[in-house]
C-alpha cells in the first residue's frame, strides 16, 4: 500500500529542508515533461505503509503565471497526489498562507506545516496552531525542520490524513464580498449540472472570475461551456462595475481579507525586543558603500576557491590517468583496441574527468550561497548591471562562472526563474573566455606574440564580455523580445545552511554532469580518435624512410671525419711538442683537445636528433593529412581560406568542438610533437610560427577560437537546459557566424593596413 | 465562442502629481493607494501581499541607486524603481 504525497509552498519557506528530512536521502531529480523545471522525487516508510513524495517547484500562487506555477497547478488538478503537504514559513505567514488559500479551494486533503517556528518565536510571534486548524480546516503541525523537531508528529498527521475518511472532510469555504459570491453562486449552480463535486466547481468558478485561461479552456470543452463561459463574462463584467478593479484583483484582496481575519484570532504579537539579525546583515552586506566590494570578494572567493582548491584533486585525477593509461599500454599489446581504449576513451573522458573537483567545488559554493540567502541579494545587488541586457540580477553570477567553465555556469541558469531570462542567459554565456581557452591563447600568443602575450590574451577576454553584452542586448530585442517579467524579488532572512541539504544540493548538480556530459564527451573523443586513426595504411609521397636513413648516414660519415680529424691533431700534437712526454694524455693540451672534440661531437650529435625530429614532424603531418581527420580538414579548408586558415587550423577547430584544449593537442600531433604537450612547447611554437601562419592570421585565429561553440560538453548542457534543439542549434549556428565574421575582419582590415603582417 | 478581452472599465488613473513608491526615502513608510501597469504585474505585486491599503516601508535602494528594497507584510522584498513607479502610495508617518 502506497500513498503519493506532494509538498507545496512559497519559494524560501524551507519546503526542500522538510522535503529532505522526509526522505533521507532516497530521492531522484529529473525535470517535469517538457520543461526545464526540476522535479523531485522520494519516498519514506511510515507504519508499514509507503509514501512517495514530490517536491513541487516553490510558488507564491497557482494562477500559472511561471512554468513552476503551471507545473504545480496542472500536478494538483490531477488525481496523483492524494495529500497536499502545505509547507508555510511561520515568520512570514501571511504572504505563505495566500497560497494555502488557494490549496483550500483546490480541494485535495491538506496538511499544514508550520516550519521555522524557531524565527517565528525570535520575532515575538505566539501562534495558537490549534485555532489555525479550525479556521483553515486542514491540521496544523508546528516544526523546525533545520533541527528535525515535529517530523513525527508530521509523518503521523500525513498518515491520519491519507488513511482516514473523517480527516478529510472538514473543508472550509473561503467567503468572499456578497456580490462576488453572488456571481460564484451563479456560475456553480451551471457548472454542478455537470456532476462536479461542491468542491471543484467552486474552485472552476472561482477560476472563472479570475479570469484564468486554463480553466476556460478547460470549461470550453464542456457539454454546458457556452453557457458557463457566458454567464463567467457577465459576471466579470458585473463585478468590475461594482468593485471598480478585475475579478482577480479584488478575489486576491478577499483572499488576503481572510488571511487577515484569522491571524487576528491565532496569532499574538508580543512586543518582545526582537533583532532583525538579516537586516543587520544587510545593514552590511547590501550597504550602498560596501555592498559592492564586498560582492566583488565573495566573487573572487568562489573563483580563488574553485580553481585553486580544485587544482589539487584535479593532479591526483591526471596522475591517476596517467598511470592507468601506462598500466594499461603496458599490459596489452599495442593494437587498435589498447589504442580506442588508452587514446579515445581514457584520454577524452579524463580530459572532462579532471574538471570533475572544481564543479563539485563550484557547486558547493552555489548551493552555500543559494542555501543561505546571499543569491538573492546578488541579484538585489547587481540588477542595474544585468538590466542592461534585459536579465535579472542572479543572470550574474553564471556569467561569471562562465570564466571557469561554462558547463557548470549554464547549468547554474537554473536559479534563474523565468524561462526567458535561462534561455538568454544559457545563449550568451559560451562568449565568456572560460579556463579550457587559456591554453589556446597562451600558445599561439606565446609563438606569435612574445613581447604582448598578456596584453593580447586579456583583449581575448574583454572581447569576450563585449561579445556577450551585444548579444544579449541583441537578443533581448530581437527573438527574446516581450517575454520579460517584472522584477519581484523576495528577499529571504539570512540562514545557516544545513551541511545534509549542501551535500544533497551538490551531488544532484554533480551527478547530472558526470552523467550527461560523460555520455557526449565518451562519444565525441571515440569520434575524434577514430578520425584520427584510420585509414591504417597511409601512403605518404616523400619516403621519409629513406631520408631518415640518408640522414643518419650523412651524420656517420660526418662523425667518423670528427674523430679521424680529432686524431691526426692529438698525433701531431704529439710529435711536435710532447715527444718525450711519457703521459702524454694527462698533459693539458691533450685535454684541451679533447674537450674540443666532445663539444663537437654533442654538436652534432644534437643537430641530428633535431633534424630527425623536424623530418618526423613533417612525416606525422603528412600521414594526419592523409588520415580522416585530414581529409576533413582539407574538405573545410575553402571555407576558412578567407580567414587565412590552412587545412592545419580547420583540423584544430573542429577537434575544438570536443573541448577547447584539444586545439592544442590537435597542433600537438599535426606537427608530430605528440599529444603529451602543454601550451609552452617549443615543438608547435617552431611548428606554428615555419607553417607560414602570420600574427595577424594568428590573431584572427584567437578570436575565432574565443567566439565559436566551446566545446560538446557546452552543447549538452545548453540542449539540456533550454530542453529544444532549436536553441542549441541556434546558439552553435549564432556563434559559429559571429566567430567567423570577427574573424574574417581581423584578417580581412589586418590585411588592408598591413597590419601584423 | 465568447472572447474575454481586456478590463473593460478604466481603474482610477493616477495623475502625474500623485506620489509615487519611488518617490519614497530609505526609512519612510508609505501606504498602498493605487497599483497601475499591466495586469500581470498588478496581480503577480498583489499575490506577493502588495495589496491595496498595505502597509509599505522603503528599507534601502541597492549600491547602484536601483533596485529598492522595501518591507511590506513583515518580510522584505526588492523592485525597480521603474516599476516602484507605477504604485501610487500615501505616506503615513
Amino acid at each position: 500500500m502506497n500513498f503519493n504525497i506532494a509538498i507545496a509552498g512559497n519559494p524560501n519557506c524551507g519546503k526542500t529542508t522538510i522535503f529532505n528530512a522526509l526522505t533521507g536521502a532516497r530521492q531522484r531529480v529529473g525535470n517535469w515533461p517538457g520543461v526545464t523545471v526540476e522535479k523531485k522525487s522520494g519516498q519514506y516508510n511510515y507504519s508499514d505503509i509507503r509514501f512517495d513524495v514530490i517536491d513541487l517547484p516553490g510558488t507564491y500562487s497557482l494562477a500559472a503565471f511561471s512554468a513552476e506555477e503551471t507545473v504545480v497547478r496542472h500536478y494538483l488538478e490531477q488525481d496523483e497526489a492524494q495529500v497536499v503537504v502545505n509547507i508555510i514559513d511561520a515568520s512570514n505567514l501571511e504572504r505563505n498562507l495566500f497560497l494555502t488559500t488557494q490549496l483550500i479551494e483546490l480541494g485535495k486533503p491538506l496538511v499544514i506545516v508550520l516550519n521555522m517556528m524557531d524565527m517565528a518565536h525570535e520575532k515575538g510571534l505566539q501562534i495558537d496552531a490549534d485555532t489555525l486548524a479550525t479556521l483553515l480546516g486542514a491540521p496544523v503541525v508546528p516544526v523546525v525542520g533545520r533541527t528535525g523537531e515535529g517530523m513525527d508528529l508530521l509523518k503521523e498527521k500525513i498518515l491520519r490524513v491519507s488513511t482516514e475518511i473523517s480527516m478529510k472532510s472538514r473543508f472550509i469555504d473561503i467567503s468572499y464580498p456578497r456580490d462576488i459570491e453572488i456571481e460564484i453562486e451563479k456560475l456553480t449552480h451551471l457548472i454542478k449540472r455537470d456532476d462536479e463535486s461542491h468542491k471543484q466547481s467552486r474552485w472552476t468558478s472561482i477560476k472563472l472570475l479570475e479570469s484564468d485561461k486554463q480553466t476556460r479552456d478547460e470549461v470550453r470543452i464542456h457539454p454546458d461551456g457556452a453557457d458557463i463561459l457566458k454567464q463567467a463574462k457577465n459576471s466579470i463584467e458585473r463585478i468590475e462595475l461594482i468593485f471598480k478593479d478585475t475579478g482577480r484583483a479584488i478575489i486576491s484582496h478577499a483572499r488576503y481579507g481572510f488571511i487577515q481575519g484569522a491571524l487576528r484570532e491565532c496569532v499574538v504579537e508580543s512586543l518582545v525586543d526582537s533583532v532583525d539579525y538579516s537586516r543587520k546583515i544587510d545593514r552590511l552586506i547590501t550597504n550602498r558603500w560596501l555592498g559592492l566590494p564586498i560582492f566583488g570578494l565573495f566573487m573572487w572567493l568562489m573563483f580563488k576557491l574553485t580553481y585553486d582548491l580544485g587544482s589539487i584533486p584535479m593532479d591526483w585525477i591526471d596522475a591517476g590517468l596517467i598511470s592507468l593509461m601506462n598500466f594499461i599500454s603496458a599490459l596489452m599489446p599495442e593494437s587498435m583496441f589498447a589504442s580506442l581504449l588508452v587514446d579515445g576513451v581514457i584520454g577524452g573522458v579524463g580530459a572532462i574527468a579532471v574538471f570533475l573537483p572544481n564543479i563539485f567545488i563550484l557547486f558547493f559554493i552555489i548551493a552555500v550561497l543559494e542555501d543561505s540567502g546571499y543569491m538573492a541579494r546578488v541579484a538585489f545587488i547587481m540588477d542595474r548591471v544585468m538590466h542592461n541586457i534585459g536579465l535579472h540580477g542572479k543572470a550574474f553570477i553564471p556569467m561569471i562562472m562562465g570564466f571557469g567553465c561554462n558547463v557548470p555556469a549554464i547549468m547554474g541558469t537554473r536559479i534563474l526563474e523565468s524561462r526567458r531570462d535561462r534561455i538568454l542567459t544559457v545563449l550568451i554565456n559560451p562568449f565568456m573566455s572560460c579556463s579550457a581557452r587559456l591554453p589556446v591563447y597562451v600558445l599561439v600568443a606565446g609563438a606569435f606574440f612574445p613581447d604582448n602575450a598578456a596584453t593580447v590574451i586579456f583583449s581575448m577576454y574583454v572581447l569576450g564580455i563585449v561579445a556577450a553584452i551585444a548579444s544579449g542586448k541583441l537578443f533581448s530585442r530581437t527573438i527574446l523580445k516581450g517575454m520579460s517579467k517584472p522584477f519581484v524579488l523576495e528577499l529571504p532572512p539570512y540562514q545557516r545552511p544545513t551541511l545534509r541539504s549542501l551535500i544533497l544540493h551538490t551531488w544532484e548538480r554533480g551527478y547530472l554532469f558526470i552523467q550527461k556530459m560523460g555520455t557526449v564527451i565518451l562519444v565525441g573523443s571515440v569520434i575524434i580518435w577514430v578520425l584520427g586513426y584510420f585509414p591504417r595504411d597511409v601512403q605518404v609521397e616523400r619516403d621519409y624512410q629513406k631520408e631518415r636513413m640518408e640522414l643518419v648516414e650523412d651524420y656517420d660519415y660526418q662523425m667518423i671525419n670528427l674523430g679521424t680529424k680529432f686524431n691526426k691533431s692529438v698525433q701531431k700534437d704529439r710529435q711536435e711538442y710532447h715527444s718525450e712526454m711519457i703521459a702524454y694524455e694527462s698533459s693539458s693540451s691533450y685535454q684541451e683537445l679533447h674537450h674540443q672534440f666532445q663539444q663537437l661531437q654533442d654538436d652534432l650529435q644534437n643537430k641530428e636528433a633535431l633534424e630527425l625530429y623536424r623530418l618526423r614532424q613533417q612525416e606525422i603531418g603528412d600521414i594526419t593529412e592523409q588520415k580522416w581527420i585530414g581529409r576533413v580538414g582539407k574538405i573545410f579548408e575553402p571555407i576558412v581560406r578567407p580567414l587565412g586558415f590552412t587545412w592545419r587550423e580547420s583540423v584544430a577547430l573542429i577537434t575544438g568542438f570536443v573541448a577547447k584544449e584539444i586545439v592544442v593537442s590537435t597542433y600537438g600531433v599535426l606537427f608530430g610533437v605528440g599529444e603529451d604537450i602543454d601550451e609552452g612547447s617549443q615543438g608547435v611554437i617552431s611548428g606554428l610560427r615555419s607553417s607560414g601562419m602570420t600574427p595577424l592570421v594568428a590573431l584572427s585565429f584567437l578570436v575565432f577560437t574565443l567566439l565559436y561553440t566551446p566545446c560538446l560538453a557546452t552543447v549538452a548542457a545548453i540542449k539540456r537546459e533550454t530542453g529544444t534543439w532549436a536553441y542549441t542549434i541556434f546558439s552553435i549556428a549564432y556563434s559559429l557566424g559571429l566567430a567567423y565574421l570577427l574573424a574574417f575582419g581581423v584578417t580581412y582590415f589586418g590585411g588592408m593596413f598591413n597590419w601584423l603582417s | 465562442m465568447f472572447n474575454f478581452k481586456k478590463p473593460r472599465h478604466k481603474l482610477h488613473i493616477a495623475d502625474e502629481n500623485d506620489l509615487r513608491l519611488s518617490d519614497l526615502k530609505p526609512g519612510e513608510k508609505g501606504r498602498i493607494v493605487e497599483i497601475g501597469g499591466s495586469e500581470n504585474f498588478r496581480h503577480r505585486l498583489i499575490e506577493m501581499g502588495i495589496t491595496r491599503d498595505a502597509e509599505i516601508c522603503v528599507d534601502k535602494y541597492a549600491p547602484l541607486r536601483d533596485p529598492m528594497e522595501l518591507i511590506v507584510k513583515g518580510y522584505h522584498l526588492s523592485l525597480r524603481g521603474m516599476d516602484a513607479q507605477k504604485i501610487c502610495v500615501e505616506r503615513i508617518a
